[in-house]
């Protein structure tokens, strides 16, 4: 029963994309679009419901012809996991379009192919997550691939937009060349190309695996946009419609935490620098992204940088759960699993949301550029307290969801349980670390909402229209309330978790028994009982309040100009970091005492590391149109395509020669 | 249960006396007698009877911003061994409570800040998210190496921990050099703020609260004072040698610590100059080199033991 629910959700999403962009009226395809994934979601939750709660795997498998040999559908705890909340948020993020897209649709653009596309997303989903065979998660990784480019377009008639998506395109297809030729190898090991085959090389250490781990481990690093593959991010996010880059940021690319979670799974017990370049991985992701995001002017981009921090966390927690597997600690790896996990889920909560904030602003005022935004708290009273509780939980503060996943990790890392005392005190470090992303995380979230939303408006040109609709504030609600609900009561997730960790046969309370969690949960909901009665006190006290301008320390000609603006709230910390964050400045700066001309300054914070990745790919770039000029015939894309992927699958079979059978 | 009430009793009146100590200390140095020990404790109940006047710029963050930071630092002390012995609540990792609420604090604050549209707000709001930012690693660096030093998961076990040999006490002293440090930049003192100046371009946590008035005031006031019995009882639980028992003598060490750590506070902020705000974060940096230094005292312990 279970098994035909979720296969039946195949034929009901697709048909839905089908149906959804043959309609003529935007209308129609929407509701298309959104009935079926709403029903393929219920099926999807039926026929996991059981693997969920502690059932059997779900388990079917037909034979076919070569190369495909057999696809199995198996949908374990871990599939189940992220199947659960990957399609009715993908729902929402649609529900969200309907109303996003409005504006377009005055303009005479028709939404019907992008309501199929967010259809062919949420089926990827069910491809990517159930499916263990490869060439059919090949299929389902490059569906959700192209769709998200095809959406991130959206807005194709500007060049820049197109530029972002193309960006991301090359990225997502590099990725997708490190990841066949990593399944190759071990199709070539194994002579399958089902999971379960692909375990017989894995289970064993080998120079082979080893490759494999890193072919692996780069292409699912650039899917989740870790650093330094993240360069892509911030512009496609910045280029995305808002819920496009909701989706991609909060939902679509945990494939990538996904895949690495089932490759870990299948080998079953990691070597020790696995878990190490993981954790290692995951320190300088948080560290950049974070660091990026502090002098952002776009909000979209800043959140597109926090996006890197936070896979960065998550893979603080997956590296702690791999040493803990290699350990033989079981109380480790369940707390380090259980905190990606965890910060998984959470991320994909307030990252939507924020984004989901950020389309209203976008809507409302027709920029996201912090340094023209202000005051819109009074005039989008909603979208303002939606976006600070999405803000204060991206922080890590208490009481909200990022609070919980972060104290499970720091619990892992100092908990003392590594294995020697050099180990300890790497840990430890990266707890500082972990901190020290915290601590600059809550900086940028507070300066986005602080600049943008509080205050006055910067520009005073700028017109700021209307509160978000109920179809753009629904979707926000419900994020808001999953991310209030995690911190206050993290138990509601724990049965999720717990099945996350069953395909590892870690129970979750062995982690628990590194850090319970009553006393905890108790003091927070203690905590946000007293914010509450304060938050209502003031409130009431606001009502009939004396009221007058702002103390301007004497000088009485205030305006909104000679306010603190995005770029000079970053100014210090910019200039603590500028080996990171190189500052270009244009200036014009004032002469002699009675300054005739006008004066300009115009300050920008590249992201060095792009910088020199791009420079050092533009003499690549040379090298190789220096090869493919001389073969005049050939379409050039493609040859260098070809190059690239050449060179990888060649190092990659040297190295598994090197060490194959 | 008879301790606990003291923790809370303690709670009350102790942040009051430690800021007058403070004053009182920069009082006598300059040659005056300085205003009453409990000056802190009348300011707040003239503030609490006022009432407010809130800017026309400001929203509803601007209104609760104080509470949630007066809020946020009483949840911080009750995880503290405000006198050495079991704090009012405890669990494992209860150290990321401390300062995650800080932090909540602190974000709270920032935000009222922006919300003014004044400058000198939004500067200082700056400053503070500049210096936290280099500041909170090195908490997490000095509750880490506790962790090690100690064996312990909870603030008042790792605070409590027995020294025996020599590379502990490196390690312990490193790290109270680093906490008196965070002390310093977490309470707004001297040499990283000055909390008397009268010059806007030169604060910190003042020009945050500029705009801040009647009860909101009084509850900023009460937060930064909580936090400084906060910060000055994890030093006392340092270095009080009977911490970690509920007994009478740990109480009366433990004040008699906060005393002094007050008592240094104020020593520091008559006898040095701020430095410059450019210069603050290599001041904590000095931080940063106690706390690394207090983690490899506690590894190299761990592998002599081990």
């Amino acid at each position: 029963m279970s098994t035909t629910a979720l296969l039946l959700s195949l034929p009901v999403l697709a048909a839905g994309a089908v149906a959804a962009a043959a309609l003529r009226s935007n209308r129609a395809s929407a509701s298309v679009a959104i009935a079926s994934q709403a029903l393929g979601s219920a099926l999807v939750l039926s026929g996991i419901w059981g693997v969920l709660f502690g059932g059997d795997v779900i388990e079917v498998s037909w034979v076919w012809p070569a190369p495909v040999e057999s696809v199995v559908f198996h949908v374990d705890g871990l599939s189940a996991f992220f199947l659960i909340w990957s399609l009715p948020m993908t729902l929402l993020g649609t529900v969200y379009a309907t109303a996003y897209l409005r504006p377009y649709y005055e303009r005479g653009r028709h939404g019907a192919p992008h309501f199929a596309l967010l259809n062919m997303v949420a089926l990827s989903f069910v491809l990517i997550y159930s499916v263990q065979n490869a060439l059919v998660f090949l299929l389902g990784w490059e569906i959700a691939a192209v769709a998200a480019w095809l959406l991130v377009i959206w807005d194709y008639r500007v060049q820049k937009i197109r530029f972002a998506g193309f960006n991301y395109l090359v990225s997502t297809h590099v990725g997708l060349f490190l990841l066949v030729a990593a399944f190759m190898l071990l199709h070539a090991h194994t002579g399958s190309m089902n999971f379960a085959g692909f375990a017989r090389a894995l289970a064993r250490p080998s120079e082979s695996r080893a490759a494999i781990f890193v072919l692996l481990g780069l292409s699912f690093a650039l899917k989740s946009a870790f650093f330094p593959g993240h360069t892509w991010l911030p512009r496609a996010h910045a280029a995305a419609p808002a819920h496009i880059s909701a989706l991609m940021s909060g939902v679509i690319h945990k494939a990538g935490l996904f895949g690495f979670m089932r490759f870990v799974q299948l080998m079953g017990r990691p070597e020790e620098w696995m878990g190490w370049s993981v954790l290692g991985f995951g320190v300088v992701s948080a560290f950049f992204g974070v660091l990026y995001s502090t002098t952002q002017r776009d909000l979209k981009r800043l959140l597109g940088y926090s996006s890197t921090e936070n896979v960065g966390i998550v893979a603080i927690g997956l590296g702690l759960g791999c040493l803990g597997l290699t350990w033989g600690t079981p109380s480790l790896a369940a707390l380090g699993f259980t905190a990606g996990l965890l910060h998984v889920l959470n991320h994909a909560l307030f990252k939507c949301l924020l984004f989901y904030a950020a389309g209203s602003v976008s809507q409302a005022t027709g920029t996201v550029d912090l340094e023209k935004l202000g005051g819109l708290a009074k005039r989008m009273p909603h979208t303002a307290g939606l976006f600070l509780v999405g803000a204060l939980a991206s922080c890590g503060l208490p009481p909200l969801n990022g609070f919980v996943s972060e104290v499970w990790l720091y619990a892992g890392l100092l908990s003392g349980s590594g294995a020697s005392a050099q180990s300890n005190i790497v840990l430890t470090a990266s707890a500082a670390a972990l901190a020290f992303s915290g601590a600059v995380g809550c900086f940028a979230m507070t300066r986005a909402f602080g600049v943008g939303f509080l205050g006055n408006t910067r520009d005073t040109t700028l017109s700021i229209g209307h509160e978000a609709p109920l179809a753009m504030l629904g979707p926000m609600w419900l994020h808001a309330c999953g991310v209030i609900a995690l911190g206050l009561a993290p138990g509601f997730a724990l049965p999720l978790i717990a099945a996350g960790l069953r395909p590892f046969q870690l129970p979750l309370s062995a982690g628990l028994g590194l850090l319970p969690l009553d006393t905890f949960v108790a003091s927070s909901r203690v905590l946000s009982v007293a914010l509450l009665v304060a938050i209502a006190w003031s409130w009431l006290r606001g009502l009939d309040a004396r009221r007058t301008a702002t103390w301007g320390c004497g000088y009485g000609a205030l305006s909104a100009r000679i306010q603190y603006t995005a770029s000079s709230f970053a100014e210090q910390i910019a200039r603590i970091f500028v080996t990171f964050m190189p500052e270009s400045r244009r200036e014009r700066l004032p002469t002699g005492y009675l300054p005739r001309q006008s004066s300009q300054l115009a300050t920008h914070h590249a992201d060095a590391v792009e910088q020199r990745l791009f420079e050092g790919l533009g003499r690549g770039e040379d090298l190789v149109a220096r090869v493919a000029g001389q073969i005049s015939e050939q379409p050039r894309v493609a040859f260098a395509a070809a190059l690239i992927m050449l060179v990888v699958v060649t190092a990659g079979s040297v190295f598994a020669a090197a060490g194959g059978p | 249960m008879l301790f606990r009430a003291l923790n809370v009793a303690a709670l009350l009146l102790m942040p009051f006396v430690l800021a007058g100590i403070v004053q009182r200390v920069k009082s006598l140095w300059s040659g005056r007698k300085g205003p009453p020990v409990l000056q802190l404790a009348f300011d707040v109940r003239r503030l609490v009877q006022k009432s407010a006047v809130y800017s026309e710029t400001t929203t509803a963050v601007f209104r609760c911003a104080p509470y949630v930071a007066c809020i946020s630092a009483f949840a911080a002390a009750a995880i503290t061994p405000l006198l050495g012995g079991a704090p009012c609540v405890s669990f494992r990792f209860d150290f990321v409570w401390l300062a995650y609420t800080w932090a909540l604090g602190r974000a709270a604050l920032m935000l009222a800040a922006l919300d003014t549209g004044s400058p000198f707000a939004g500067m200082g709001a700056a400053r503070e998210a500049t210096f936290s930012a280099v500041l909170e690693p090195i908490v997490f660096l000095v509750f880490g190496a506790l962790c090690l030093l100690s064996g312990a998961h909870t603030l008042h076990e790792a605070l409590a921990l027995r020294l025996h040999d020599g590379p502990a006490w490196v390690g312990w002293i490193a790290v109270i050099v680093a906490w008196f440090i965070v002390l310093q930049v977490e309470a707004g003192r001297m040499p990283v703020d000055d909390p008397s100046t009268h010059l806007e371009l030169t604060m910190v946590h003042e020009a945050m609260v500029l705009d801040h008035s009647g009860v909101e005031l009084a509850a900023i006031q009460m937060a930064s004072a909580v936090k400084l019995f906060v910060g000055c009882a994890v030093l006392a639980t340092l270095i009080n040698p009977w911490a970690g028992t509920d007994s009478w003598r740990a109480v009366a060490a433990n004040l008699v610590g906060c005393v002094f750590a007050a008592i240094a506070i104020g020593h520091v902020e008559v006898l040095s100059a701020r430095v410059k705000l450019r210069a603050v974060p290599s001041y904590i940096v000095v931080a940063l080199v106690s706390a690394v230094v207090a983690l490899l005292a506690a590894a190299w312990r761990a592998e002599g033991v081990g």
